[in-house]
């Protein structure tokens, strides 16, 4: 037992008899409280900072969570949801110990209607599950962030989650029609429906991206997407960085909208060579990996369109993936880029910042500096086509100055993302990780309303406390000071 | 009215006078732009300031290349669009009244139209914003770039919330291109269930319309009219909007041709060019067709919505279903003028739409008929959560008091 339930005696009782109603609700297999069961769960995808549950609890039904977050109120204990634990940011991260409720066994479909295209799931279902449910139907669930394969719905819904084809289709908010949620103080309620302008404040766009501080989600109702008629897939190689960010603002420029717009520079494209045989050029600067659909009757026009605009943006060439499987591995190799890091150094750390898409140039340029300055070596994969940067800071954690300079050129890098008009975070949220930086994007008074809005659903801040806002209310707010950036897992 | 209008030239002496107003006197405050939705509410506006937003209304800054704007909020409607035709961008939004209507009132009351089908509303769009709140602090969410998760997404709750929360000062919106040419296709089918079959053929269509409108003749017959085009309006109409380079727009009317045309159609036409246009702009201007005594929008699932159109067919309602999104939106013709003809016909219909969790509320009215009418349908699960949001951010009550949620009677 940590923080929140020490194990001195009258606290020490308290605790005995929480687990032992926390069993009486889901049963004993379902709840986890050994010291070593509970190390898996003191951190996510982000893991600087560390800090394990007092407690991790595992439902299979809203009535379940509705009764846990209850019971929480009753003994007064934080409480913090979980789906897969990929989070980048330290979404997941228990502060102030207390009970974590795991979702991963809330994982049913329960409804999928064609007709009126929408999809009803638990939150702990896999996304990609999803998608692969619905496959031959002509309909998908669009956002598909780079963890696809391990992250859950309940997940994106907290995180409002990204992905390559958000440039076209959006992100989660955008085809989340309505939620079943547990709130902070036990109720449950429903937010939307399977209709569309239910009437009222939309309530559910608030609650996603709300990083699990206004509730739980216990039900998803999703908007199933059209599949594209048709879609090309192409590999842009660039001698420099700066031609294949001329080629982006270009292809924007023409009006054209691809479905995804990545780009990959020279250090990223020699560790996927080295990792998956694609047949990358290891001597260019750059390649832009760009998808465009629509109907058949176009795709090919707007290929010989998009090929132009690199050329004259100085393309040394422009590929077509060929075949579906050709298409797969360009993207499997996109999505598991993260995976190939390992190949260049033994820790690294990510960032997510926003700019502008015309101020890519200058972000990577000043992210090249950035590493000189500090003599880093800096890789870079992103979602070209959004402005979403993912800078890659590679070091070796054993190397406890090398480790500053790393936290110090991730800062300076962020903070060139405001200074150029955008924003510290596109897809991972703010969780702990960017916390301090919340104050350099908003005043006082944006904070402060946002601060009222968490106090009407959350007015106790037990649910998911020290997350997003910088003044958090509640329960042993204690931020381990950051020694070390995380390896981080997926992207 | 215009003695207590106030007119602020800058956000900052908006905020300002909120911020005295919060602390003096407290009188209510009715923000309006182009005071098109007066209307809209629950209740009549309170007395109390008009806020007008009329001045507020300078373009901060376009980078055409990055597709966004910020504009204040109170840009009128084909102001904005004029300025991004320039850069050949647009925000894909069918808003009527757009001479008159500022971005900001749209906003407050999530207006839409038929191409929300293919593009999305409001909340898909806004991806910054600057409010100011009861006590007249100025503040923003959201940022200037496409993606970003920073803080509460305030912008959604913003969007649709009737100024009830905060008055929006200043938009930041995400943009697309403007498509090269549009068009529609305008069939008459014997029957709702025929055009039924239709709609369930487009969900798997070879094509990716940007609308799908299905009108009763009634309505359509307005719209033709309004649109001044020779269309046939004699039995139910399926009209099918597409948009992209002409070649795209050849291929899909083609190819819709050919898989809608079975049993039960009887005439098929293409509009094209300007008279796609005003075929645009008339199922746009639908829902302020300000001669008829109410005007009402129903959501429910879309599957519902043929049977939801017989129904008000034969009760004499003239309907435009955005088929694709489960909408429906009625004009109560002058025969159906008294308010118990009026109440009954909502109520059948509003329990149609109950059926698979929609509801019914009504737009626009006479003002006298608001306290008798049930203007704002069902209570819905979650209003009484939103009336400790609105309570929460304006305790005073002082942002159109009344006119929306805190209005409205709850489970």
């Amino acid at each position: 037992m940590t923080t929140a339930l020490a194990e001195s005696s009258p606290v020490h009782v308290r605790a005995q008899q929480l687990l032992a109603r926390l069993r009486s609700i889901v049963g004993d297999e379902s709840v986890l409280a050994e010291q070593a069961e509970l190390l898996v769960y003191e951190c996510d995808g982000y893991t600087v900072e560390k800090k394990c549950p007092d407690v991790v609890v595992f439902p299979t039904s809203t009535e379940q969570v509705q009764a846990i977050v209850q019971i929480c109120n009753e003994f007064d204990v934080p409480f913090v949801p979980r789906g897969a634990g990929t989070s980048l940011a330290g979404g997941c991260l228990p502060i102030g110990g207390g009970v974590m409720i795991a979702l991963t066994r809330m994982k049913r479909i329960l409804e999928v209607n064609l007709r009126d295209r929408y999809a009803i799931v638990e939150p702990g279902l896999v996304n990609v599950h999803l998608t692969q449910h619905l496959k031959g139907s002509g309909y998908h669930y669009a956002p598909d962030p780079s963890s696809q394969g391990a992250c859950t719905i309940g997940g994106n819904f907290a995180t409002n989650s990204g992905g390559p084809h958000t440039l076209k289709y959006g992100v989660t908010v955008n085809h989340v029609l309505g939620a079943e949620v547990v709130l902070p103080d036990g109720s449950v309620i429903q937010l939307g429906g399977t209709v569309e302008d239910v009437p009222g404040f939309d309530l559910t766009g608030l609650f996603v991206g709300s990083e699990g501080t206004l509730g739980i989600c216990t039900k998803v109702i999703v908007r199933l997407t059209r599949d594209p008629a048709a879609f090309r897939t192409m590999l842009g190689v660039f001698e420099t960085v700066s031609d294949a960010t001329r080629a982006i603002s270009e292809i924007i420029g023409a009006g054209i909208v691809p479905a995804a717009l990545e780009m990959m520079d020279q250090g990223i494209v020699s560790a996927l060579e080295q990792a998956f045989q694609f047949g990358f050029p290891l001597d260019a600067g750059a390649v832009l990996l760009i998808e465009f659909d629509g109907l058949e009757v176009a795709v090919d026009e707007e290929a010989q369109r998009i090929t132009a605009l690199c050329s004259q943006s100085g393309a040394r060439e422009v590929r077509q993936a060929n075949t579906p499987k050709e298409r797969q591995l360009l993207w499997k190799c996109r999505k598991q880029a993260f995976g190939a890091i390992g190949r260049l150094s033994p820790s690294y750390c990510t960032q997510d910042g926003v700019v502008p898409r015309t101020k890519l140039p200058e972000i990577l340029e000043f992210i090249t500096d950035c590493g000189q300055r500090h003599g880093l070596r800096i890789v870079n994969v992103f979602h070209a086509g959004d402005g979403n940067i993912h800078p890659i800071l590679l070091f070796d954690e054993r190397d406890a100055e090398q480790v500053q300079r790393v936290l110090l050129a991730s800062d300076e890098i962020l903070a060139k993302c405001i200074e150029l008009g955008g924003s510290v975070t596109g897809e991972h949220g703010i969780g702990v990780e960017k916390i301090s930086f919340m104050d350099k994007l908003f005043s006082p008074e944006d904070l402060a309303v946002m601060k009222s809005i968490r106090d009407c659903f959350n007015p106790t801040g037990h649910c998911s406390p020290g997350k997003m806002l910088p003044t958090s209310a509640g329960c042993g707010n204690e931020h381990l000071p950051k020694t070390k950036p995380g390896r981080r897992a997926a992207l | 009215m215009s003695a207590l209008d106030f007119t602020p030239a800058t956000q900052l002496e908006l905020s300002r006078f909120v911020a005295e107003n919060a602390q003096d006197g407290r009188r209510t405050l009715c923000p309006v732009g182009g005071r098109t939705a007066l209307q809209y509410g629950y209740s009549a506006p309170a007395p109390g300031t008009y806020v007008s937003l009329g001045q507020l209304n300078k373009l901060v800054d376009y980078p055409a290349r990055d597709m966004t704007i910020t504009v204040e909020a109170g840009i009128r409607i084909d102001a904005l669009q004029q300025a991004l035709a320039v850069e050949r961008q647009r925000l894909p939004i069918d808003i009527p009244q757009r001479e008159r209507a500022t971005l900001g009132g749209a906003l407050a009351t999530n207006t839409s139209g038929p191409r929300r089908f293919g593009h999305g509303t409001f909340r898909d769009y806004v991806i910054g914003i600057s409010a100011v709140d009861a006590e007249g602090r100025l503040f923003k969410a959201g940022g200037r770039v496409v993606k970003n998760v920073a803080g509460y997404d305030i912008c959604k709750l913003l969007v649709g919330s009737r100024g009830t929360l905060a008055i929006v000062t200043q938009v930041t919106l995400k943009l697309r291109p403007l498509p090269e040419t549009s068009a529609q296709l305008w069939m008459t089918i014997d029957s709702f269930p025929a055009i039924e079959q239709r709609l369930e053929r487009l969900l798997t269509s070879q094509a990716r319309p940007a609308a799908i409108e299905v009108l009763n003749p009634a309505a359509a017959a307005l719209i033709v009219r309004s649109a001044r085009c020779e269309l046939p309006v004699d039995a139910p109409v399926l009209c099918i909007g597409v948009e992209g380079s002409a070649r795209e727009v050849d291929w899909q009317l083609e190819t819709l041709t050919q898989e809608l045309s079975t049993t039960g159609l009887q005439e098929c036409r293409r509009v094209r060019e300007h008279e796609a246009d005003r075929i645009w702009e008339a199922l746009t201007e639908f829902q302020t067709c300000a001669d008829d005594p109410l005007t009402f929008e129903a959501n429910l699932r879309p599957s519902q919505c043929m049977e939801f159109a017989r129904r008000a067919t034969q009760l004499g309602v003239a309907v435009q279903v955005h088929a694709g999104n489960g909408l429906v939106v009625g004009q109560l013709l002058e025969e159906a003028a008294t308010i118990d003809k009026t109440t009954a016909v909502l109520n059948e219909l509003r329990g149609l739409a109950r059926v698979h969790g929609g509801n019914l509320v009504v737009l626009h009215c006479d003002a006298q008929w608001k306290s008798h009418l049930p203007m704002c349908g069902d209570p819905e699960p979650s209003w009484g959560l939103m009336k400790q949001l609105k309570q929460k951010l304006d305790p005073h009550g002082l942002l159109n008091p009344g006119r929306f949620v805190d209005g409205a009677m709850s489970l």
